[in-house]
């Protein structure tokens, strides 16, 4: 019986095992032997004999299956072990893109306006004179054409140098209320680390009744949406001008590079322009034959705000599909 | 425009305005500061009084002074040439320091001591004055031997660069932008007026006549005089280079002196030639020519008002008989007319453009006052003009509509005190309503909503209370926002299977566009200003460019590039129309270790499945484009619903080697094909479907997509999908290929029996057979 019991514990393997276990308990096993005994056993005994020979039968069989688990679990063990993976070099395997920073900037802006319920329109990029300087109260040889170095076709087309085209294309094609934003790509004749000759704005038209809309919800808006943009910071405005919009302003944040402090980004005035403003001239709801309306426009560079946001250091890098700036936004 | 605050100090006192509230003040009233500079002279400099001055006995270019500089009096050596000229210096004492590590010991020159310096201006950290060092005279101030210099207001000046809008020429002098400080710091303006003391006994009048011929928008005022030396005093030099200004000629210092103060336009001809002594007369013709106003005197041009002058015609400090001309004309008018008849324009026109002061007597008592002042010139007596007849500008005031454009309420007064204050002539009413004579300075105010920007700036915005504007809701959908969000949801799905967002310019070199065979926007339609000759022409499509910037990138070193771009393309006739552009170059996966750092490079295979995984399905077709980027063997027309909506291919190897770039997969995908369209379910069928695969032997060379396209043509109702899962050619097979399709048979309505999945099977061998030979393997 030890020796049978010793048997069993001696399988070191699965494989072991199972020979064991054709020797003990198979067909022509010891125990089988040994139950064959029992016909020779006499009558009285019988009984006896064959209920010990179960409770070895038993016993043994619960040894077994003690030393089957465990080698088992040994067995399972060793094929883990063997497929175990250092999960670390698994780390940053770079199969995600990344949005471009410029456009996930819009995406930011249009997710603000379109919150307020503003609606998304859209223009054609090249543009005739009307609607990009006529229409917008930049009759032909004002002086403020100028500010926008423009890009002419030979049959006079242009380039449009800004988005405020589609707000005459909008006005021309609805009836008031508006209450719009034109993101999209604007080209000026202007090439240097600041500028480039493409670029992104977004441009923002709202109309209501005469008396309606007023530089003090402009205000209220051009405040609001830039908190949400950069958070904690000072809104400070300017007037300004442009041609379309009268009073107009400029708008700029306190520094969020020095803290306000002064810094060679802020040109050491501790402020940042960030985009322009302005309640909507009335020459140019003239152009588009809109009667006792007010309204409030704005306009803003799309790279200038991704390049305050995410402190990108160089406007052109924007523009060459550089992989080191655009994966390090996966 | 530059102006400093001691400048600013002649029209208006700012002694108790700091630095930041004068910044401040300028921003909150829209003259945007771009700059704003102390010059601070450093300490131990002195005002110093030259007794004697020798030349040094061991070297020819150094002089020996003897400078009393208050405490007494000490010997200096110097190398500046005009030292012999000077009297009043500046002298840096021992332990000045100019600079960090520059300071002022005794010293021995040549053997010869000297205790101190004697400076320059830029030495000084002022602005570069020319040549020799800085000559002090009273312009600064009365000079006292000794006095520090840093005590004098006139050289440690605050210098403000201000960014100026197109429509404020009321401000392009320091004049009108002392004007603008008044009103908005309610400090009074000290207004310039000053009469001659001392002319000519001869009257201006009886040696020169104004003739007038038309009618014209225009008014000119006149003076002579006759020159003396004339001289640039240290402080106008000294603001001439803060303005970049500063010339070697005396009379081109005051003329600009006088327009950067009054912001009158002067010019100034020399008249030498004519003999007044023997009654020779000047007449002076003024003729307009459809606006343009010409003047010739004795029948020579001289100038064209507000446009430009004859260079020749030009006085200089050394012209004995100068007659000067101030002038003013409607900025509007003027560049309409420059801009109709092509016009050259000299340096002024950049202000006359904007709006030049009109007050022209400005301009002449400020030369008077000057020449008597600080020159010997006399003018003659008098001046002869031309007025236009200007029609006062008067517009009516609404205090409500001022309101309601602020958000505000505003109160009458305020406003009528700010318009009184910017010089507007206010009448006064009980009524809502009140007119305003405009001052013929702002030539820019039109209308309320001007009048309200007036007001705006100065209350200044940020004391304007924000209110959130109430609206009715509205529904803003519109196809616009439906592309706006179907754009974006493929842009994630482009970064989601690996590529990084990319933006290029919509120009391209057309030269390469050609190269390529690309389409090109028509001559006729062509930019004509282009800004470089890579960007000369609008792009035909996004690949050339994402092909530069692949090439970009495998200069860095980049080994795997995967781009997207969804961007504009023009065709022949301009038109513009988004597509979705993808290049994907060299290995297809990042190195790491189940690749053993050497990844495979991308396959036909593996772009087309990135494709798959961004856009959805499409099938493929051989492809009829003709741009040379296409290889022929590894290219296809993307259709999307039956359309060719774009197309893919590996890249050819001649570009490859052109860009030197490794082996590269581009698509290009019209955006608008890629929106995605309503869908309705199909019917699911309950029943048991059958898969079988038919292996064909057909032609080597006939396309999958002929077969497909004949299948789908029989349109049988239980042929559930098909597809091709495998090809196979050999030797053996020669000319033919063995093309295994999968077919699942499913009826919606029962159980499939074998006589209808024959069927099925049959028509479709019977059909294949027909069209292309095709057998069963």
């Amino acid at each position: 019986m030890k020796k049978l019991e010793e048997q069993i514990k001696d399988a070191s393997s699965l494989d072991a095992l199972g020979k064991v276990r054709i020797e003990l308990f198979g067909k022509k096993g010891v125990l089988s032997g040994e139950f064959a005994k029992l016909k020779d056993v006499p009558g009285p005994e019988k009984k006896a004999f064959a209920e010990g020979l179960n409770k070895k039968k038993a016993h043994l069989q619960a040894i077994y299956d003690a030393c089957y688990e465990t080698l088992k679990q040994e067995e399972i063990e060793r094929i883990l072990k063997a497929e175990a993976i250092d999960v670390s070099l698994y780390n940053n395997l770079n199969e995600k893109g990344a949005l471009h920073p410029v456009m996930a900037t819009m995406d930011k802006i249009i997710d603000y306006f379109v919150a307020l319920n503003f609606s998304i329109e859209d223009g054609p990029k090249v543009e005739d004179d009307f609607h990009n300087f006529e229409a917008l109260n930049l009759p032909k040889n004002h002086p403020a054409r100028d500010m926008q170095d423009t890009f002419f076709f030979k049959d006079k087309a242009v380039l449009r140098t800004h988005t405020s085209p589609v707000q005459i294309r909008t006005m021309l094609a609805q009836k008031p209320p508006i209450r719009m934003i034109a993101p999209g790509a604007v080209f000026r004749k202007d090439y240097d680390i600041t500028h480039t000759p493409m670029f992104h704005q977004v441009e923002g038209l709202v109309v209501g009744e005469t008396g309606e809309v007023s530089f003090a919800n402009l205000k209220s808006i051009m405040s609001d949406f830039l908190h949400y943009m950069f958070g904690e910071v000072e809104v400070r405005f300017r007037p300004s001008f442009f041609p379309f919009t009268e009073p107009s302003a400029e708008v700029d944040i306190s520094c969020i590079f020095c803290e306000a402090k002064g810094c060679r980004i802020c040109s050491h005035t501790g402020w940042l322009e960030v985009l322009g403003c302005g309640i909507v001239d009335e020459n140019v709801f003239n152009a588009v034959n809109y009667k006792n309306v007010s309204g409030y426009a704005f306009g803003l560079g799309v790279e200038r705000f991704a390049m305050l946001l995410h402190k990108i250091p160089d406007l052109r890098m924007l523009f060459e599909g550089d992989t080191r700036l655009l994966e390090q936004f996966r | 425009m530059i102006v400093t605050k001691s400048w600013l100090n002649n029209f208006i006192d700012l002694g108790k305005v700091s630095n930041e509230k004068l910044y401040e003040t300028l921003n909150s009233i829209g003259l945007e500061v771009d700059s704003i500079k102390t010059y601070s002279i450093p300490e131990k400099i002195v005002v110093g009084r030259i007794l004697s001055c020798e030349k040094h006995p061991d070297a020819d270019k150094l002089n020996v002074c003897q400078i009393d500089i208050g405490s007494g009096t000490r010997q200096i050596v110097c190398g500046a040439k005009n030292v012999v000229d000077a009297e009043y210096v500046a002298v840096a004492t021992i332990g000045a320091k100019l600079g960090e590590d520059f300071e002022i010991k005794h010293a021995k020159l040549r053997g010869v001591d000297s205790e101190g310096m004697v400076c320059s201006a830029s030495e000084l950290g002022l602005p570069d004055l020319g040549n020799g060092i800085m000559i002090l005279d009273k312009s600064i101030g009365k000079l006292v031997v000794g006095r520090d210099l840093n005590k004098y207001e006139k050289l440690s000046d605050t210098v403000i660069e201000i960014e100026l809008t197109a429509n404020r020429g009321d401000c392009l002098s320091v004049h009108g932008v002392a004007r603008d400080l008044s009103a908005a710091l309610n400090i009074s303006m000290n207004n310039f007026e000053y009469e001659s003391q001392n002319p000519e006994k001869i009257g201006l009048a009886r040696v020169a006549k104004l003739i007038v011929k038309g009618k014209i928008d225009a008014s000119v005022q006149y003076a002579m005089a006759n020159m003396e030396e004339l001289h640039t005093s240290l402080l106008f030099s000294l603001r001439l280079a803060f303005i970049e200004e500063l010339q070697n000629d005396a009379l081109h210092n005051i003329l600009k002196y006088i327009t950067h103060t009054t912001g009158v336009i002067l010019r100034a001809y020399d008249v030498s030639h004519i003999d007044l002594e023997n009654n020779e007369k000047l007449t002076i013709n003024l003729e307009s020519k459809d606006g343009i106003v010409n003047v010739t005197i004795n029948d020579k041009l001289y100038s064209t008002i507000g446009i430009n002058h004859v260079e020749k015609k030009k006085a200089n400090e050394k012209s004995l008989k100068v007659l000067f001309e101030t002038s003013y004309m409607n900025p509007v008018v003027l560049s309409d007319l420059v801009a109709e008849h092509k016009l050259e324009t000299d340096e002024l026109y950049y202000n006359t453009s904007r709006g030049s002061e009109p007050n022209l007597c400005f301009g002449i008592n400020y030369l008077t006052y000057l020449f008597e002042h600080y020159n010997q010139c006399k003018l003659f007596d008098g001046t002869i003009s031309l007025d236009e007849d200007y029609e006062e500008k008067i517009i009516t005031v609404s205090t409500t509509k001022v309101s309601q454009i602020i958000g505000n309420d505003i109160k009458k007064i305020n406003i009528m005190t700010i318009l009184n204050d910017l010089g507007f002539k206010v009448q006064s009413t009980a009524e809502d309503k009140f007119g305003v004579t405009v001052p013929s300075y702002r030539h820019d105010i039109e209308n309320i909503q001007d009048i309200t920007e007036e007001i705006v700036r100065m209350i200044g915005i940020n004391n304007i209370q924000a209110k959130a504007l109430e609206f009715k809701e509205s529904q803003p959908m519109n196809p616009t926002m439906h592309k706006y969000y179907a754009k974006k949801a493929l842009r994630h799905h482009a970064i989601a299977s690996g590529f990084d967002e990319s933006i290029s310019y919509a120009f391209a070199d057309k030269l390469l566009l050609a190269k390529y065979n690309f389409p090109l926007v028509d001559e006729e339609l062509d930019i004509i200003n282009p800004i470089t000759a890579d960007f000369n022409t609008l792009r035909t499509t996004t690949l050339i460019n994402l092909i530069q910037a692949v090439e970009r990138n495998v200069n860095y070193s980049k080994k795997r590039v995967a781009l997207f771009e969804i961007g504009t393309i023009f065709n022949e006739k301009r038109e513009q129309k988004e597509v979705l552009s993808i290049i994907y170059s060299g290995q297809s996966e990042t190195e790491y270790v189940a690749n053993a750092g050497k990844p495979k490079p991308i396959t036909f295979d593996i772009f087309v499945k990135k494709l798959s995984a961004i856009i959805g399905n499409f099938e493929l077709r051989a492809s009829n484009q003709e741009n040379l980027l296409i290889n022929p063997y590894q290219s296809a027309d993307i259709i999307i619903n039956n359309e060719i909506c774009g197309f893919l291919t590996k890249v050819h190897p001649n570009v490859s080697e052109d860009f030197d770039i490794p082996d590269t997969f581009v698509a290009e995908i019209d955006f608008e094909a890629l929106i995605p369209e309503h869908i309705n379910a199909h019917p699911i069928s309950n029943f048991q479907g059958v898969y079988k695969d038919l292996s064909l032997v057909v032609d080597k060379h006939l396309p999958y997509s002929h077969i497909s396209q004949s299948i789908k043509l029989l349109d049988l109702p239980l042929l559930n999908k098909f597809y091709a899962v495998d090809v196979y050619e050999d030797e053996k097979l020669g000319e033919e290929k063995s093309l295994t399709i999968r077919l699942f048979i499913q009826s919606l309505e029962e159980t499939l029996h074998d006589k209808d999945i024959d069927a099925t099977v049959n028509t479709i061998l019977e059909k294949l057979a027909n069209e292309y030979g095709a057998k069963l393997r």
